[in-house]
């Protein structure tokens, strides 16, 4: 509760004030100015080297966050249209009449309940399909190219997949069903991986940024000792002292971590061309697509950026305020 | 209001500096403390003033022990206390408006309650064409008035100087000991560290005289035991 009335008490009014230089903030309607001139000098606290590592770590925290953030959308996508589909595969067999036995299945398909559509595809739609490993070469046509049909299932009432199984292996022989599950859970866990991944980095950046911060806190404190002890002999107690640097360090957060976003939401934006700029084929387009969707950053992903600002500058608050008070506890 | 018992104050391992002090302050009273340099005027006020720990003895002002005092109680009570000190501590980048403001800002008071008090007292000590100046384009008499400013801003119950008039011709010495004296009647008690006895003459006050680290008393205002 003390956190939320710190909060509440905390002058947001002047934060903007915090934020901008001076020259610009003394051109700020009256109500948003600090107010009066900062006990704290800003230049003893957020030199321009912290706000530039505090900026890069808000970059990779932003990058980590907006790939994963990507990753799992096109997952997300990926397993909502293999999970809408079943594949029935009909292996070529010398002893069969291939779209004899196509016309078969997809008759009997359709009778399914719970089956929205059923798609056959050609003989030509299947070679296709191998064209990208391949080529498109003539001698595709005499290879014996598996035909596939295409159903698309109900998925508020899906169809028995285990019957329907069970019936084209009695009535059809070379038929096969597969209903995507083992690549549903491939993708399911290729996207826990790197979702666990991305918390591994943005754990490491979190750490790396509170122990910077706690180390320039220590700094600014020596750099201000005196100025501690003036406040000390005139009454203030360690919440006041505390707040007097809190003030810079949230101004330094939100400054830095916006330099950092922006640069990321920058990133992100040049993320579509940065393949062909790097001179990757269209192959390698189609894997990257594949990976990471269209490679832009929808409304969420930027909504994201925005929380890892207010997560730096809290981290910065936090992590300043605790450290004062460290500190003021061996002055004790 | 203040009650020291024993107390006796060493820095480190070096000798001790104040020894078996003991002596017992009432509210609304004036004192001198005087004694050569280095008799351990500035050490009594530090320990006065909770800057210090006394090495043995205790201390009780406004009738708190110091010894069992936590961090947040020290902080109250020197809201209480006024003090002057013999460097100014005055901060820099701050003007001496800001300067003399500072404790009323710091008991989280609006500006615009104090700023006519901050700029009236200002005027009264003969600082009012240096309101908006910085301390370091301030001589060392202004410097002494800023802080003296600062240290009586808040009208404390309590008021520590120490050598308030050292750096000020003697009119305006006169001028900063009427201000005491006059926050005294006001009920302020105020103990006033000093060698100058041209300025302890001009007030029937009791002394406080510290020689080689004891306290002896000079007057029936003070109960030495």
């Amino acid at each position: 509760m003390t956190f939320l009335n710190d909060i509440r008490d905390y002058p947001w009014t002047s934060l903007l004030a915090g934020i901008l230089p001076s020259r610009l903030a003394a051109r700020l309607p009256k109500r948003f100015q600090a107010p009066s001139s900062q006990i704290v000098p800003p230049a003893s606290v957020a030199g321009r080297a912290l706000t530039i590592v505090i900026s890069i770590m808000t970059f990779l925290a932003c990058l980590t966050a907006g790939g994963v953030y990507m990753v799992h959308q096109s997952a997300s996508a990926w397993v909502d249209d293999i999970a809408s589909e079943i594949t029935i595969e009909l292996n070529p067999l010398e002893t069969s009449d291939i779209e004899k036995k196509m016309t078969l299945v997809s008759l009997f398909l359709a009778k399914q309940s719970g089956v929205t559509r059923v798609k056959p595809m050609s003989a030509d739609d299947s070679a296709k399909l191998l064209e990208p490993w391949i080529g498109s070469t003539a001698a595709l046509s005499a290879l014996p190219v598996p035909r596939l049909i295409a159903v698309e299932i109900d998925r508020s009432d899906p169809p028995d997949i285990a019957a329907i199984r069970n019936a084209l292996g009695e009535n059809f022989e070379g038929v096969t069903l597969d209903d995507h599950r083992r690549w549903q859970s491939e993708i399911k866990l290729i996207t826990r991986s790197t979702a666990l991944g991305g918390i591994a980095i943005l754990a490491l950046v979190a750490a790396a940024t509170v122990a910077v911060i706690v180390s320039a806190t220590r700094s600014a404190m020596a750099t201000n000792r005196e100025i501690i002890e003036v406040l000390h002999f005139v009454g203030a107690n360690d919440k006041f002292i505390s707040s007097e640097f809190e003030r810079h360090f949230v101004g330094l957060g939100v400054r830095a971590g916006l330099v950092g976003a922006v640069a990321a939401a920058i990133a992100f934006l040049l993320l579509p061309l940065l393949v062909s700029l790097l001179g990757g084929g269209a192959v390698t387009e189609a894997e990257t697509r594949r990976l990471l969707g269209s490679g832009e950053l929808d409304l969420g992903g930027y909504a994201l950026l925005v929380l890892i600002v207010v997560v730096v500058a809290a981290l910065c608050m936090l992590t300043s305020r605790l450290g004062v008070f460290r500190v003021l506890k061996t002055y004790a | 209001m203040i009650r020291f018992d024993n107390v006796g104050l060493r820095y480190g391992s070096g000798p001790e500096i104040l020894r078996d002090v003991t002596f017992h302050v009432h509210p609304g009273s004036f004192h001198f403390l005087t004694g050569p340099s280095g008799a351990g005027k500035t050490s009594l006020l530090r320990l006065l003033f909770m800057s210090i720990r006394p090495s043995r003895g205790l201390i009780f002002v406004f009738g708190e022990n110091l010894a069992d005092l936590p961090p947040a109680g020290r902080a109250a009570l020197r809201r209480r206390i006024g003090i002057v000190f013999q460097d100014f501590r005055l901060l820099d980048h701050l003007t001496t408006w800001e300067n003399v403001a500072l404790p009323l800002r710091v008991m989280g008071k609006s500006e615009s309650d104090y700023a006519d008090d901050v700029t009236d007292l200002l005027h009264w000590v003969g600082l009012g064409n240096r309101i908006h100046a910085y301390p370091e384009t301030l001589s060392g008499g202004e410097k002494q008035r800023a802080a003296i400013a600062r240290a009586v801003i808040g009208r404390p119950e309590l008021l520590l100087a120490d050598e308030p008039t050292g750096n000020v011709d003697p009119a305006i010495g006169n001028r900063l000991l009427r201000l005491f004296v006059e926050l005294n009647r006001l009920g302020t008690s105020v103990i006033l560290a000093t060698h100058d006895f041209g300025l302890m003459e001009q007030l029937d006050a009791p002394r406080l005289m510290l020689q080689e680290g004891h306290l002896q008393v000079g007057s029936p205002q003070l109960t030495a035991r």
